[in-house]
């Protein structure tokens, strides 16, 4: 994102322990501390009862530009904010992990084969201003949830949605046009979140100025291209939470200034960690680095309508002559996973025994490719996002192993918009499309119906592959509200995108997040929401 | 001398007519599409076709721009598409900071500038005179990011002087968190006014009034800093003014480093979100900046030198 003369001077820097180039600003499941030195004494210091206190400033890659959550303008800059402010009904595990725990409803039961859902409200909760949150507001935010004139940004989490009812003033029934499997999924984020009804209506736009909401923060003072502080939300309905009496999201697109302000303590959280900061960040002993598992992933996209990449045989030789490992270690300082599905890493996802990942094996690539009708080879293109210096490397990378096997590959850099605007119409041979490429659910159900379900409308996630079998297959899986059945259909279709590689997986990639020793219960979701009223401060009670 | 402000006041609507004109078609030129880049790629075709409706960008462009222009002559600038909020408000809160910066970024490259000129003016060609050269240059050579960066590093991360970014207002505020970022935007500009002002200083020292400044036993700091400066420092503030241009460019690389909500990063958001509305407005403006600026400095010159006649120019 960043300029090229900056992306220049990225070399030199790096050689004190900085770098210039950009990375993934989210974080998720199974957080796997580094090996950082000194981590020992932290994990013990982290293991007392949590202190109460202090403030913490969090230096973020992207800006907030928008407090309401059903239209946001700015990814996870505005996603990270709601979620200090606001709840859904259900939500992810604050400790990772894809299962969904109870939200502001405490439990839900579902009926008519999957396409009514009964909501029990959480009793005693308010919003931030002293409220009670009412069974009139959850319908309300539903309602708006499943509006697409209001939900503009993401009406396809909405996919089903006919109806809320309130039943009595603990109870919310929603009522669905056809069995939805990821309902649950689908409310948990962002678009969801619930809403105070009369305050909304009373001051329209006005209101996601100073937003009111049943979350753990809230605001305290907003500063647009600099800073948005929270305050302890005293009305907050998990008992003793949060610790932290202020939060501060400090805005820092440049990845240097990120990790410069961590280092020099002004701020204790950092995201957007790069990966050629791993090793340098890892010998820093005031330092903790936080890997977490996201449904992230390098997705290159390849374009069905040009006849080399239709070609099956040929899709095949190229997975096969792909060194991951060499793009693991060497772009990606060994973050990241070889994958073994076309999409990011998502839940009923079989392992590698269960569904094998394509190997690295150049003579069966050639053999591929000798198969196909482009034995000769071809020359094609592949656009990338501009300033970020690892897809800068991935590109030659690419470049270099499919010419092993006849295929010349001409690398364009674009800019974001430019890039995007390109896939979406079409406009190119193979594309890494989105910088940062991450699922908005961790189920299936969104970028399978993408990929796969024409009534999604974007002809194949904009690829221009269809294939009526796997199709059929993603939605049924789509509407078996069973969870066992669920389970056992989604490595069937895994496997069968995989074989028929419409498009290419080629690493799955962590979130990095850094933060200062003396920050604790540092909880990321598995979509790379923070938990912060899980946060605290070893030094908290020093600082007060 | 007042009509010939209204002259170049008259002119000067015409350049930013012009500016107007060329930023607007270009930046509809490139490909992006705002909205479907504001609805985070996953809108609906029915979602970006009612926003594209509600914000007016499926009108005839020759009516937007013209929508703009009017705009501009009532000062609604209307609505950015990437932040929700209406540009003037947006623009209030971030030009305050690049205008401070760039201020404060003059005045440093004046205080290390103007006293190393002297020195050098007064033993030309000595180990001083080459010294400053020298370490001006090399601070010149350097990129805005780079040499950034070494000063955060050293006076923010090491010496604990200075925060290493952000920005805070108050006087207080602006001294601790604009400091650095002056000094990395004056210490590249320094080796303009040191450069310039040397040389005039030294053809104004061969000068006859000086011989009779100095023949009146006056002290060579009152000759140099009296006499010489006023004259020799006419070339330094003619290439300053120009330099305006640049310094507000290189306050976009300066405010990514130092994390400085200035309309230098704001614009460089605006034109990757694709927000039409933002950068038309802060090309206007750092337009309109370049152009009023360019008009003080003459107004200035004839201040300083009376043999500046303006009016008949």
């Amino acid at each position: 994102m960043r300029s090229s003369g900056i992306a220049v001077a990225g070399g030199l820097v790096a050689t004190l322990g900085l770098t210039a180039c950009g990375g993934g600003s989210s974080g998720g499941s199974d957080p796997a501390k580094f090996d950082a030195a000194g981590g020992t004494a932290v994990a013990a210091e982290c293991k007392a009862a949590p202190v109460k206190g202090g403030s913490l400033v969090y230096s973020r890659q992207a800006e907030t530009q928008s407090l309401n959550p059903i239209d946001l303008r700015n990814g996870n800059g505005d996603i990270f904010a709601s979620e200090l402010l606001y709840n859904g009904l259900t939500r992810a595990d604050p400790k990772g992990g894809d299962e969904l725990l109870p939200g502001l409803a405490e439990s839900w039961e579902v009926s008519n084969g999957g396409k009514t859902y009964t909501f029990k409200l959480r009793q005693g909760v308010k919003f931030s201003n002293g409220d009670p949150l009412t069974a009139e507001d959850v319908k309300f935010s539903l309602d708006r949830f499943g509006d697409p004139k209001i939900n503009q940004i993401l009406s396809v989490v909405a996919v089903g949605y006919d109806k809320a009812t309130v039943v009595d003033d603990s109870t919310v029934r929603v009522d669905l046009t056809e069995p939805v499997a990821a309902f649950l999924y689908n409310i948990s984020i962002f678009p969801a979140f619930i809403v105070p009804k009369k305050l909304v209506e009373e001051q329209g736009d006005a209101f996601w100025k100073t937003p009111v909401g049943t979350g753990p923060y809230r605001l305290k003072k907003f500063v647009r291209g600099s800073y948005i502080a929270f305050e302890r939300n005293p009305h907050y309905w998990e008992d003793g939470k949060p610790y932290l009496d202020e939060v501060r999201f400090n805005f820092a697109s440049d990845s240097n200034s990120r990790l410069l302000a961590l280092k020099n303590d002004q701020a204790q959280i950092a995201d957007g960690v790069p990966f050629s900061q791993i090793d340098p960040l890892k010998a820093d002993k005031n330092v903790v680095l936080q890997q977490t598992k996201v449904p992230q992933f390098v997705g290159l996209w390849l374009n069905h309508k040009r006849a080399p990449l239709a070609d099956l045989n040929v899709r095949k030789a190229m997975q096969l002559a792909l060194d991951r490992d060499q793009i693991k270690n060497g772009i990606f300082k060994g973050a990241g996973s070889v994958p073994n599905s076309v999409l990011p890493p998502l839940k009923y996802d079989a392992g590698a025994d269960q569904v094998p990942p394509y190997p690295f094996d150049l003579a069966q690539a050639k053999a591929e490719m000798a198969k196909s009708k482009h034995a000769q080879g071809f020359s094609t293109t592949l656009q990338y996002p501009a300033g970020y210096d690892y897809y800068k490397q991935l590109g030659l990378l690419l470049q270099n192993q499919w010419g092993q096997i006849g295929i010349k590959v001409k690398l364009i850099e674009e800019d974001g918009a430019t890039g995007t605007d390109r896939f979406n119409s079409g406009d190119y041979d193979m594309t890494i499309p989105y910088a940062q490429f991450t699922s908005d659910l961790t189920v299936p159900d969104e970028y399978a119906g993408f990929l796969a379900d024409p009534a999604s409308g974007t002809n194949g996630f904009f690829s221009n592959w269809s294939d009526p079998a796997i199709t059929k297959m993603v939605k049924t899986f789509a509407t078996t509200p069973d969870e066992a059945e669920r389970a056992k259909q989604w490595p069937v279709i895994q496997k069968a995108m995989l074989d028929q590689t419409p498009v290419i997986n080629v690493i799955n990639l962590p979130s990095i997040t850094a933060h200062r020793t003396n920050v604790c219960g540092t909880d990321i979701n598995a979509l790379g929401a923070d938990h912060l009223e899980n946060t605290w401060l070893t030094t908290a009670k020093a600082s007060r | 001398m007042t009509l010939y402000v209204l002259r170049r006041l008259a002119l000067s609507v015409g350049v930013l007519f012009g500016l107007a004109v060329v930023t607007f078609f270009m930046i509809h030129l490139v490909p992006g599409d705002p909205v479907q880049l504001a609805l985070g790629g996953r809108g609906t075709p029915e979602a970006v076709a009612e926003v594209r409706g509600q914000l007016g960008l499926d009108r005839p462009l020759l009516t937007q721009f013209g929508d703009f222009l009017g705009g501009v002559v009532t000062g609604d600038l209307g609505l950015s598409v990437a932040q929700n909020a209406p540009v003037t408000e947006i623009i209030g809160q971030r030009l305050a900071p690049s205008a401070i910066l760039i201020v404060y970024g003059l005045f440093v490259a004046l205080v290390i500038g103007v006293p190393l000129a002297i020195i050098a003016a007064l033993r030309p060609n000595g180990v001083v005179d080459n010294g400053i050269r020298l370490v001006t240059t090399f601070a010149f050579a350097m990129p805005a990011f780079w040499l950034g960066l070494m000063l955060a590093l050293i006076f923010g991360l090491s010496l604990k002087w200075f925060p290493v970014s952000g920005y805070e207002s108050g006087i207080g505020g602006i001294l601790r968190t604009l400091t650095l970022p002056a000094v990395t935007l004056g210490l590249s500009l320094a080796v303009v006014v040191v450069r310039t002002l040397r040389s005039s200083l030294l053809e104004v020292l061969q000068t006859e009034y000086i011989d009779a400044a100095r023949s009146r036993g006056l002290g060579e700091w009152r000759v140099v800093g009296r006499h010489a400066l006023r004259n020799a420092v006419m070339a330094t503030i003619t290439v300053l003014s120009v330099d305006i241009g640049f310094l507000i460019g290189g306050t976009v690389v300066v405010e990514s480093v130092f994390q400085i909500p200035g309309a230098g990063s704001l614009l460089v958001e605006s034109v990757r979100a694709r927000d039409y509305e933002l950068v038309q407005a802060i090309a206007l403006i750092a337009g309109a900046a370049v152009v009023l600026l360019s008009l003080a400095t003459d107004l200035l010159q004839a201040t300083i030198d009376p043999r500046v006649r303006l009016a008949k120019r």
